[in-house]
């Protein structure tokens, strides 16, 4: 299956790039298509054999905060296959929707971080094969409210008990190196883009030709560096990682010569040179609580400013947040880690950035620079049901996620997990903890946590008692 | 070994005593004079500060957080004078004297100035000496570089005193200092020194040398506390004319201070049966003051006991239990769930709760995002306590309060001028206030924090 689930991936892209190296890759783009007429036979035959029902899921009663600005007070999310079927009030559901109440609570897109370290339990290899969902890294990331996330140069989400389809895109990044300390590759860099696009010109002029002169040769590959031709082909986004003012400057040089949107992360002195940036069509990744003092051998503006984000949002900067801790600290200090990416926006808050560009920068804004906004980022109809149910405005401190829900399906709930039930518990799971004391009291069961299991969700549950088992042993 | 370790203690005892003369004239800050400061250069006088006009500030909610009484007044008014708060109240039954210039703070927040109360940031960082296992005479005082980089970044969110102490790769590692963070001259900034003794009783002494033990820890704390102890009575004795004059002992004139009272041991204690042994040992045993410095892990257990000794409780740098077989699984204590360390001494009926930093361990100007983290982990701030925690309850507890603290009459005017709740994160300071003066301002500042 996981196998299958693979090619098909693979598939996928190699079908998405196809209309635009058609020819120069004839070979791979040969392979792909044998490949996907392949597993087409496959899917037709289990479409005939069993035809699997529609799976209906609706998020019920909730302030609807979709991300995009619009807020639909106690609105219903209805989702079908994973995929958001409607986002309104009073809402028609067929009859075998399971639903979760979330009323008095806030729904939210699930949060995208854009890179994170150890939520998915894997360590390098393809993700199919290295994943592991059960993880308890993986439910602290759902209960901070991330259900997809950067891991290298893929998109990844964190479905919880299974791997399929969680690859939503898995060629992102090119990522080049830009250092004052090495003029000699900055000289290299350029001049790859500028054979690189060389290349590209006389390719382009050459597919043109080659129509009336068949016998006309295909220009040389030689000096065409692979990474920058991707950039260039606009396959991949150029990442760079620097954060002095100079550097910066130079990356923006190079963006606009070349005609790339540069993705920079770090960008620690950018707000010094906000509107350059803003002009060469950067986008940001940074992290608002870095420090780092002025360099004493400059006269101007430097260093770290707690208002960089704000800066760089003005001059129409796209910015993606990420802690100072990329992993799951459990060392015992909270609040710098990755579990705690909202608190890391709210000091971009701080420095003067509005509250809506802060949302967007942990769901929309990076869900674009991965170029997964198609799928994942904000509450609209078409894409995937991935949200989060909070009690109260996500970016708070003292909020908390109480469901998680990942492809239509419910994959967190912070009274079933070990982590935070115990502080502020729900009121109604509290009066259903009673009950299992053997006490005498009113029997009053979660009605989405009833629904759901008498639906038999085997597969989840099964997944939570291995879980459970697993945390069991650890704590042994 | 024993023997040799004493010895070593001894000998070092000594060794300080041989120097001691010329760290000595730093030593007491009362005692001798210092010489007379060359006169400032005249300048133009800023509202608020001494010598100067008074100052007036509405504002939508001041949070004077007194130990006792109301906790915040609404749409009111703080009153300054001389660098000390001279009134404060509601706009309506507090008027504005005559003379007094007035800021309009809006709809901004007033709070008191954060108080750190384990901080290594005041100065240069070479304050973890570790030749001896206990050096009670050794002080930070002779470090401290004021208002430097570090301290302007915590101004600027709010933090305008801290105990600066020494780290904690001893046993005793020497005595902090109480300063503030806004004034240029020690003579200014300082508060108390000694402003505490630094005793640290697990954690890190046990990488001492060829490394030590948790026993011989505590018996040879145990042993120099005896010593100091009773050099301090002998002092008191004489002062009281019922005993000959004991020999100057520079390195247990420390003792005499905490013997009295006017200081305390500020301990970096964490796991249950270490918090156990600084209830029992410095608390019962020899009677002195102690307040847990470094309140993490299983500590809490014993809340209640440390309640009942009136021993507070300052929480930090951990401020959450892990259910983890990772590192710290070796303090015994693994929890079903990620537990806030202060809602649990909260949970156990204490009351005295504070915050602090172990700055730089978490960088000093996020002292506020301890309480934050505090209530997100089920800490119960219904009544300010989060507030009180990082003001109130640490000046109370480094027996500070009559200076700092609260915005109360007859107090130093130290407070900050903020949007909002001080434990989110999302809330900017906007200005800072150190006994009246001014200093950190947004208005004409750069945002540092």
């Amino acid at each position: 299956m996981i196998l299958i689930q693979r090619l098909l991936t693979c598939c996928f892209f190699a079908a998405l790039a196809l209309p635009v190296h058609a020819v120069p890759f004839q070979d791979e783009g040969g392979d792909a298509k044998k490949d996907e007429k392949q597993d087409d036979k496959k899917d037709d035959k289990k479409d005939d054999d069993k035809k699997p029902e529609d799976r209906w899921f609706a998020v019920v009663g909730g302030d609807v905060y979709t991300g995009t600005g619009a807020v639909l007070r106690g609105a219903t999310v209805l989702s079908k296959n994973g995929k958001i079927e409607k986002i309104d009030f009073d809402v028609y559901m067929p009859p075998e929707t399971k639903t979760l109440d979330a009323t008095g609570y806030r729904v939210y897109p699930g949060l995208v971080a854009i890179s994170s370290q150890g939520l998915l339990g894997n360590s390098g290899g393809d993700f199919e094969d290295t994943i592991d969902p059960f993880n308890s890294r993986m439910i602290l990331g759902l209960a901070t409210g991330i259900t997809t996330t950067g891991s290298g140069s893929s998109a990844v989400k964190l479905k919880r008990f299974s791997v399929d389809d969680m690859v939503i895109n898995d060629k992102i990044f090119s990522i080049f190196s830009w250092s004052n300390r090495s003029p000699r590759g900055k000289y290299d860099l350029r001049e790859k883009f500028k054979n690189t696009s060389e290349y590209l010109r006389q390719y382009r002029e050459w597919e043109k030709k080659v129509k009336d002169q068949k016998d006309l040769a295909e220009p040389s590959k030689k000096n065409v560096d692979g990474s920058c031709l991707s950039v260039l082909k606009g396959e991949t986004t150029a990442k760079f990682v620097n954060n002095d003012a100079d550097e910066l400057l130079g990356i923006a040089r190079l963006a606009q010569e070349f005609g790339f949107r540069p993705v920079i992360e770090g960008a620690q002195e950018a707000w010094t040179v906000a509107d350059e940036l803003g002009r060469a069509g950067a986008r940001v990744i940074l992290t608002p609580r870095d420090r780092r003092p002025k360099s004493e051998l400059q006269a101007r503006e430097g260093g770290t400013s707690i208002e960089n984000a704000a800066i760089l949002h003005r001059a129409g900067i796209p910015i993606a947040i990420v802690p100072s801790t990329e992993g799951v600290d459990l060392g015992g200090i909270a609040g710098r880690d990755i579990i705690h990416l909202p608190i890391e926006v709210g000091f971009a808050v701080r420095g003067g950035l509005p509250e809506q560009a802060a949302l967007e920068s942990i769901t929309i804004t990076p869900a674009r620079i991965m170029g997964v906004s198609h799928r994942v980022g904000t509450l609209e109809v078409g894409k995937d049901c991935d949200l989060i149910v909070t009690d109260g405005d996500v970016l708070h401190y003292k909020s908390f996620v109480q469901y998680a829900v990942v492809d239509g399906k419910q994959v967190y709930d912070k009274e079933r997990e070990l982590f935070y039930a115990q502080i502020r518990p729900r009121p109604v799971a509290a009066e259903a903890k009673k009950v299992d004391k053997g006490e005498t009291a009113p029997v009053k069961v979660d009605p989405a946590a009833d629904a759901e299991k008498k639906d038999g969700e085997k597969k989840d549950d099964e997944g939570k008692d291995e879980e459970k088992k697993d945390d069991e042993k650890k704590d042994g | 070994m024993v023997i040799r370790n004493t010895s070593r203690t001894l000998v070092g005892a000594f060794a300080l005593a041989l120097v001691v003369p010329c760290s000595t004239a730093r030593a007491s800050d009362t005692s001798f004079p210092t010489p007379t400061p060359p006169a400032a250069p005249t300048a133009t006088l800023i509202a608020g500060e001494k010598g100067a006009p008074g100052l007036a500030i509405k504002t939508r909610k001041v949070l004077t957080v007194p130990l006792e009484g109301t906790q915040y007044f609404d749409n009111a008014v703080v009153l300054v004078k001389d660098g000390k708060i001279t009134a404060v109240g509601p706009a309506a039954s507090t008027p504005i004297p005559a003379g007094f210039e007035t800021i309009d703070a809006g709809e901004q927040w007033i709070m008191p100035g954060m108080i750190d109360l384990h901080s290594h940031v005041g100065g240069t960082f070479d304050i973890n000496e570790m030749v001896y296992l206990t050096n009670p005479g050794l002080r930070v005082s002779t470090s401290v570089i004021p208002h430097n980089d570090t301290l302007k970044v915590a101004i600027a969110s709010g933090v305008t005193s801290i105990l600066f102490i020494p780290g904690s790769g001893v046993n005793v590692g020497g005595q902090g200092v109480l300063i503030k963070t806004g004034h240029d001259k020690y003579e200014d900034a300082l508060i108390r020194n000694p402003g505490s003794m630094k005793l640290a009783q697990a954690g890190n002494p046990e990488g001492w040398t060829i490394g030590v033990g948790r026993s011989f820890m505590n018996w040879n704390t145990r042993a120099m506390f005896s010593r100091g102890m009773l050099y301090a009575q002998k002092w008191e004795a004489f002062e009281k004319g019922k005993g000959p004059k004991p020999e100057r002992n520079f390195d247990l004139d420390i003792f005499r201070e905490l013997h009295a009272k006017r200081t305390q041991i500020s301990t970096h204690t964490q796991i249950f049966q270490v918090v156990m042994t600084t209830l029992t040992m410095v608390r019962q045993q020899f009677g002195i003051d102690v307040y847990i410095d470094h309140g993490e892990m299983a500590g809490y257990k014993l809340a209640g006991f440390a309640k009942e000794l009136g021993v507070n409780a300052i929480i930090g740098p951990r401020n959450v239990e892990v259910p983890t077989r990772g590192f710290i699984n070796w303090t015994g204590s693994n929890p079903e769930g990620i537990l806030g360390i202060a809602a649990e001494y909260q949970k156990r009926g204490m009351k005295m709760i504070g915050f602090n930093t172990d700055a730089p361990v978490i960088p000093a100007e996020e002292l506020f995002l301890q309480a934050g983290m505090a209530i997100r982990h089920g800490f119960d701030a219904t009544n300010l306590e989060s507030v009180r925690g990082l003001t109130i309850v640490p000046a109370v507890t480094a027996g500070i309060a009559d200076r700092v603290g609260s915005i109360e009459v007859g107090k130093d005017a130290d407070f900050v001028i903020m949007s909002g709740d001080p434990a989110d994160p999302r809330t900017a300071v906007q200005k800072v206030f150190i006994d009246g003066k001014r200093v950190y301002d947004t208005a004409k500042d750069k945002r540092l924090f």
